[in-house]
């Protein structure tokens, strides 16, 4: 059964994922993008991960895929579509990505993974807030000055006021 | 066991990110005209934290902090003082450019110091994981800095491309910290190399297919080829200052987070001939583009990425050799570069008109302090004896040498041959060039001026006398071993 | 539950399209998402790391990540949009972007 849902959720994740990076509108790749997001949350709710589910569907789709669409409506008109997406990088592109695919398949294939045969501790929250505030006290602070920092350098380059300066404007 | 929590280790990283915040806070009730008075906070802040870096040097017992997320050995503590200075440094050269060109962004100091605090994070990080938020820490502020300058497009496209790239250098990064994690069942450093002692069994092709995607990542922040596109454009748009500041510490957290990663600890994976090949591609590659270059900006942006050559050098040297030169080379070439950086900063008072080094023409006998100043900042590039330059690039060949790898010492003094070509046309186009226009005057601004005097002492104090240097540097090595 | 290396694969195809996405195309705000792309890759293989070990650190990760991939967002679309305000384009070609 868990086989089955896994089959499904990969496949609803893998197509969305390419219909993300090849659709022409910009818009419909975000919807997808959501797609994609959500099979993934699907995915951690079989590894036993409902906490970051759950927070997955609320970081990812309820606040930086909102965040791109509403970027996208600021920048484009959305019933414009067909502009062509791609450049002309094809043949980098296809050798880089084979390359890739086909060095991480071999890899993940020839290793023997050491699976552990304990079993979790019931609570994942609960375990994750207490490694959070203990063992990554310094990872925590750090990611809590990142945001802190990422919204200042938001407000800094999206402030618009104050003259700029004549002449400087070399569009 | 080791302690828990060991509070000293980290104060100088404390030390830079409550300046941050005091600036920020004291941003808010400062009219425009005052702003001046953050940079004079963040230089305060900036010199406790070198103090208390130079304090840490002494720290005795077990330096791991944090449940081993962070230590304070003396090659962090080293590689924390480089950052200290580059960003002390930087923000002299910026104070006067910033009340000219952007007077209302007074939050400009406290992106560069929470830069800074993720560079320190990077250097004393012994956990991939945090490795990577201290890259984080110190490149979000980053993609800022170079967009800062609303009034230019340039700096807008510099940001972009800057940060688009970025981000994908860090997916990388981070995929191949998930493989090893998955191979290890931890990121801890220490952790790893107890557990290959112990006889742990793992897949080396795996592992190695982690560590080349860590590797990919930093080498994206440190612009080794061919990971650099970047760095020419992002270096042009942004604002000169900006582009003092990251050519010099960002570059040295990357090499730092590589050696620590590769070098100091037993490695995992003999990258040698890896490390090898990028460092020949890296010198020779940046070194070649650089001579058509006509916009000084673009011209230091190649010869930064030759640096890093030079240090992909010392880096495949390894061992306590290779880290001691790395080590030393990265604090010369911070001092030099900014050096230089100031001058174009100084030279580009009026608009941004004089970027081109053609437009440099006639400087000589108009402006003969910057003039002469610079000419011993390109010398220093170029490595001429007498310099700091020179003394880097001795120990990082003669290393080569000491170590066999007499190929690539070869190719780094061919190399080094070549860029003084590149570095000349600057003199000759300063001394023996007949300015097109008439030139206008510039002033210098004091705090300009301290910048150009502490770097012009510093190239010609370590050219000189670099014992004192030079052992420092060796400590900072001999004691990771 | 599906073996291990069933998580790994999916994560490396994900993380594929990530970069193909990353090099083919010429949107910023695509790249920007085969970007979130390649994090989410990487979230799928620390996740079923720490499912498969039993090992919580790789949790606490992915949610670094998260926090990180949110801070990004912040400041990569506060660039695009502002980019998009000067040139009335976000297309990187126009911008000169990924001159390889």
């Amino acid at each position: 059964m868990s086989m089955l849902i896994f089959y499904i959720l990969a496949i609803v994740a893998v197509v969305s994922a390419l219909m993300v990076v090849t659709l022409r509108n910009v818009f419909h790749s975000a919807l997808f993008l959501v797609l994609t997001l959500f099979s993934v949350a699907g995915i951690y709710v079989l590894l036993e991960a409902e906490f970051l589910a759950a927070v997955q569907v609320l970081i990812y789709v309820g606040a930086i895929t909102i965040l791109m669409i509403f970027a996208i409506m600021l920048t484009y008109q959305i019933t414009s579509k067909s502009i062509r997406q791609v450049n002309e990088q094809v043949i980098p592109a296809v050798i880089i990505v084979l390359v890739f695919f086909v060095l991480s398949l071999v890899t993940l294939i020839k290793t023997s993974w050491p699976v552990s045969n304990k079993s979790l501790p019931g609570n994942n929250t609960f375990e994750i807030g207490r490694q959070l505030l203990s063992t990554y006290v310094i990872p925590f602070e750090v990611v809590s000055i990142v945001l802190l920092i990422a919204l200042i350098g938001a407000i800094i380059i999206s402030r618009q006021d104050g003259p700029s300066r004549p002449g400087q404007e070399d569009r | 066991m080791m302690p828990p929590i060991n509070w000293p280790v980290i104060y100088p990283e404390l030390a830079i990110c409550i300046t941050a915040f005091i600036v920020l806070i004291v941003d808010l009730f400062l009219p425009g005209r005052h702003k001046w008075v953050l940079s004079l906070i963040s230089i305060f802040g900036v010199l406790v934290a070198l103090q208390i870096v130079f304090m840490n040097f002494g720290l005795k017992g077990d330096t791991k902090a944090f449940f081993g997320m962070v230590v304070s050995d003396a090659t962090g503590l080293y590689f924390k003082t480089i950052f200290c200075i580059g960003t002390l440094l930087a923000i002299f050269v910026s104070i006067t450019y910033q009340r000219r060109e952007f007077p209302e962004v007074g939050e400009f100091y406290t992106l560069m110091l929470l830069s800074t605090f993720g560079m320190m994070i990077m250097a004393s990080a012994l956990d991939l994981i945090t490795i990577f938020l201290g890259l984080e820490m110190m490149s979000i502020p980053l993609y800022v800095l170079a967009g800062i300058y609303r009034g230019r497009y340039r700096s807008r496209e510099a940001a972009l491309k800057y940060f688009l790239l970025g981000a994908f250098a860090s997916g990388f990064l981070l995929y191949g910290i998930a493989l090893i994690y998955g191979a290890f069942g931890t990121t801890n450093i220490t952790r790893i190399v107890e557990l290959i002692a112990d006889g742990k069994p793992y897949s080396p092709f795996f592992v190695g297919v982690g560590s080349v995607l860590v590797l990919i990542g930093l080498a994206f922040k440190a612009g080794v080829v061919p990971f650099h596109m970047w760095i020419p454009d992002v270096y042009e748009g942004a604002p000169a200052p900006v582009t003092a500041f990251m050519s010099a510490g960002p570059k040295a957290a990357a090499i730092v987070a590589i050696l620590r990663i590769f070098v100091i600890t037993t490695p995992v994976i003999d990258l040698t001939w890896v490390f090898w090949v990028l460092a020949v591609v890296t010198m020779t590659w940046g070194n070649i583009l650089a001579i058509n270059q006509n916009n000084i900006k673009r011209m230091l942006a190649y010869s930064s990425i030759a640096h890093v050559g030079y240090l992909l050098v010392a880096i495949t040297v390894g061992g306590e050799e290779g880290v001691s030169s790395a080590a030393f080379y990265l604090l010369v070439y911070t001092i030099m570069n900014i050096g230089a950086f100031a001058i174009v900063v100084l030279f580009a008072e009026r608009e941004e008109f004089y970027e081109n080094i053609s437009d440099y023409a006639g400087f000589g006998s108009r402006f003969p302090f910057a003039a002469i100043t610079m000419t011993i900042f390109m010398a220093s590039l170029g490595g001429i004896p007498g310099t700091a330059g020179f003394v880097g690039k001795f120990m990082i060949f003669s290393g080569a040498i000491n170590h066999g790898f007499y190929w690539l010492a070869v190719i780094g003094v061919l190399n080094s041959l070549v860029s003084i070509y590149y570095y000349l046309r600057v003199v000759v186009a300063m001394y023996m060039r007949q300015p097109q226009t008439r030139l206008v005057d510039i002033a210098i601004s004091p705090s300009l001026m301290i910048a150009i005097i502490i770097t012009l002492l510093l190239v010609i104090q370590i050219g000189i006398f670099p014992d004192n240097w030079l052992s420092l540097a060796k400590q900072a090595a001999s004691l990771a071993f | 539950m599906a073996p291990l290396s069933y998580y790994l694969i999916l994560s490396a195809m994900l993380f594929t399209i990530g970069v193909w996405g990353v090099l083919r195309n010429r949107n910023a705000l695509i790249i920007f998402m085969s970007i979130e792309l390649m994090l989410n890759a990487v979230n799928i293989t620390l996740m079923a790391f720490s499912s498969f070990l039993k090992d919580f650190s790789g949790q606490v990760f992915v949610f670094l990540v998260m926090a990180i991939a949110a801070a990004e967002v912040a400041v990569g679309l506060a660039i695009i949009v502002s980019i998009f305000r000067v040139k009335e384009s976000i297309n990187v070609d126009d911008v000169n972007l990924m001159k390889w």
